[in-house]
């Protein structure tokens, strides 16, 4: 037992207390999984910069909003989506006005080089093909998937060959390198994530309804409102743009305006019945 | 006689051949995504070196804390009779019947009733920090520890303990002398089993101490943000290194008592 107790210290003295040694206050972020590569740069490159250290914990949006609530804790919030800053909004968790990161384009995602040859949505109807979404009651990008076959009159043409609703944002796009299903309609972001697995097959422009936003807003609760005022001012410099840039994100609303001129930015779709 | 109890012994082997078949499917599934350049490559990254030991340092923590308490109260339950024994009994296996998810969900909410506030304020946090991994791995596992711990304790025949109180021990001198000792396979087995659970631990782990890389993201909160990114190469990276840290241990630890015998 005694060498047990002396092993863990050593251990904990090697590579967790100089994790823990930081000096300056950390910023504890909730963030949804839509931005994890850039955040996660970001929150590196931040913390070289101005010393002060970024405690990032990532998952679904919902998982992330629940935490917060349930702990007390956190400084920051940066969902997935603009529904979820609304639901945090309604729980009265925000504190000031949100800032924009960072668009997401609905598009549709197929394996490298495409092997089943899909170049438009219909082609999402064609016997045989295998489609995942997320799921739409709880994840936004199910949700936007399912207004996406609506309005375009395809959900009763595409929903036969539905395979997978998955529980969130980042499972869908994990469901094409691991060879569940033949295509996904989620984000033209999760093909730049993983350009070797994947690729995005741009919708029509007139096809996209509505497009999406990254969101990043102080929580009330922030014990440390300065490091995270100072965290978003840094994802919304220069600097901190180009990371989601590099990511393959739009960050200027021309650019991504240029691939759906007419559709809505955020807002609300409510979920037709039988979904 | 002999041909039907070596049919007997094939029946019994099969299942085996068949389970051992089936894992090692399951185990060279990931060949098609790994990569010996990147697992070389990802096992330098500091993150994931914080990973490893976080995951070895909280599991064998929360081992540690959960077998203390447990080896007692299960003595307590095999042994000892007090009123509404039954109810505790049943009362002990509620983690193992809630999800991870909804027992991290309750400590959360633990922290935040007053008297999590009132520890709060004096400096004392678990969510979110190093000590909420080893709160959430043992609250998971303590009552694997417990019911182990108990059906081993059930085992060993109290005669012998009598006999020992008969030659003057007293009841704690005749639990360290004679109990503990008769009881030593059984023990090992349910540190065994707790660790290894402690170690792929998830649902609660992630709930109550989050992801936070380099600080509280344990080998498996790192398979899931390895998965959210659709990064199968560091999924499979992290999975082949818990999967070899496991074996190790686990066959590490089972080998020390027959090397001592």
């Amino acid at each position: 037992m005694l060498r047990i107790l002396a092993l863990l210290t050593i251990l904990f003295t090697i590579f967790i207390t100089p994790a823990l040694s930081a000096t300056a206050k950390p910023v504890v972020v909730f963030a949804g999984s839509a931005s994890q590569p850039p955040l996660v740069e970001a929150a590196k490159a931040f913390e070289e910069k101005f010393g002060i250290p970024i405690t990032l914990h990532q998952g679904g949006s919902g998982a992330m909003l629940s935490q917060v609530l349930l702990s007390g804790q956190g400084d920051l919030y940066i969902p997935g989506s603009p529904d979820y800053m609304d639901k945090a909004r309604e729980l009265d968790l925000i504190d000031g006005e949100e800032t924009n990161l960072a668009y997401l384009i609905p598009a549709i995602l197929v394996p490298k080089g495409n092997p089943l040859q899909i170049r438009t949505l219909q082609d999402l109807s064609r016997p045989g093909v295998r489609v995942g979404i997320a799921e739409p009651e709880s994840v936004c990008v199910g949700l936007y998937a399912v207004e996406i076959m609506q309005t375009n009159n395809l959900a009763d043409k595409i929903r036969p060959n539905l395979r997978g609703q998955v529980e969130s944002c980042a499972k869908a796009a994990a469901m094409l390198p691991l060879g569940t299903v033949d295509a996904v309609l989620g984000w033209r972001e999760f093909a730049t994530w993983n350009p070797q697995a994947m690729e995005a097959i741009l919708l029509k422009p007139e096809e996209i309804p509505r497009l999406a936003y990254i969101p990043a807003a102080r929580l009330r609760q922030a014990t440390n409102p300065e490091g995270a005022e100072a965290f978003v001012t840094y994802l919304k410099s220069e600097d901190g743009q180009a990371i989601f840039r590099k990511w393959g994100y739009f960050t200027a609303e021309e650019n991504a305006r240029m691939l759906a001129p007419s559709a809505r930015i955020g807002g609300t779709y409510n979920l037709p019945e039988g979904w | 006689m002999l041909r039907r109890d070596t049919i007997f012994k094939g029946a019994m082997l099969l299942p085996l051949v068949v389970l051992c078949g089936y894992f090692l499917l399951l185990v060279g599934s990931q060949s098609a995504f790994f990569s010996m350049t990147d697992f070389l490559e990802q096992i330098g990254q500091k993150d994931i070196r914080s990973a490893i030991a976080l995951s070895l340092i909280a599991a064998t923590a929360s081992t540690v804390i959960a077998v203390i308490i447990a080896i007692p109260a299960a003595y307590a339950l095999a042994r000892i009779d007090f009123p509404g024994k039954r109810l505790v009994d049943t009362f002990i296996d509620l983690p193992m019947v809630l999800t991870p998810i909804a027992l991290g969900t309750l400590i959360l909410m633990s922290w935040n009733t007053s008297i999590g506030r009132l520890l709060s304020d004096i400096g004392i946090t678990l969510p979110f920090t190093f000590a909420g991994i080893i709160l959430a791995q043992f609250t998971v596992v303590v009552a694997i520890s417990v019911r182990m711990l108990k059906a081993t304790f059930e085992q060993v025949d109290p005669r012998q303990e009598q006999v020992a109180r008969l030659l003057g021990c007293s009841a704690f001198e005749s639990f360290l002398h004679v109990t503990l000792p008769l009881a030593r396979r059984g023990i090992l087995a349910a540190i065994i089993l707790t660790w290894a659970r402690a170690i792929g631990e998830f649902g609660a782990t992630v709930m109550v101490a989050g992801t936070a890389r380099g600080q509280t993201a344990t080998l498996p909160s790192s398979i899931y943000l390895a998965m959210s990114m659709a990064d199968l190469p560091r999924a499979v990276t992290l999975v082949v290194i818990l999967i070899g840290i496991s074996l190790l241990v686990l066959f590490g630890v089972r080998m020390v008592p027959e090397s001592r015998g």
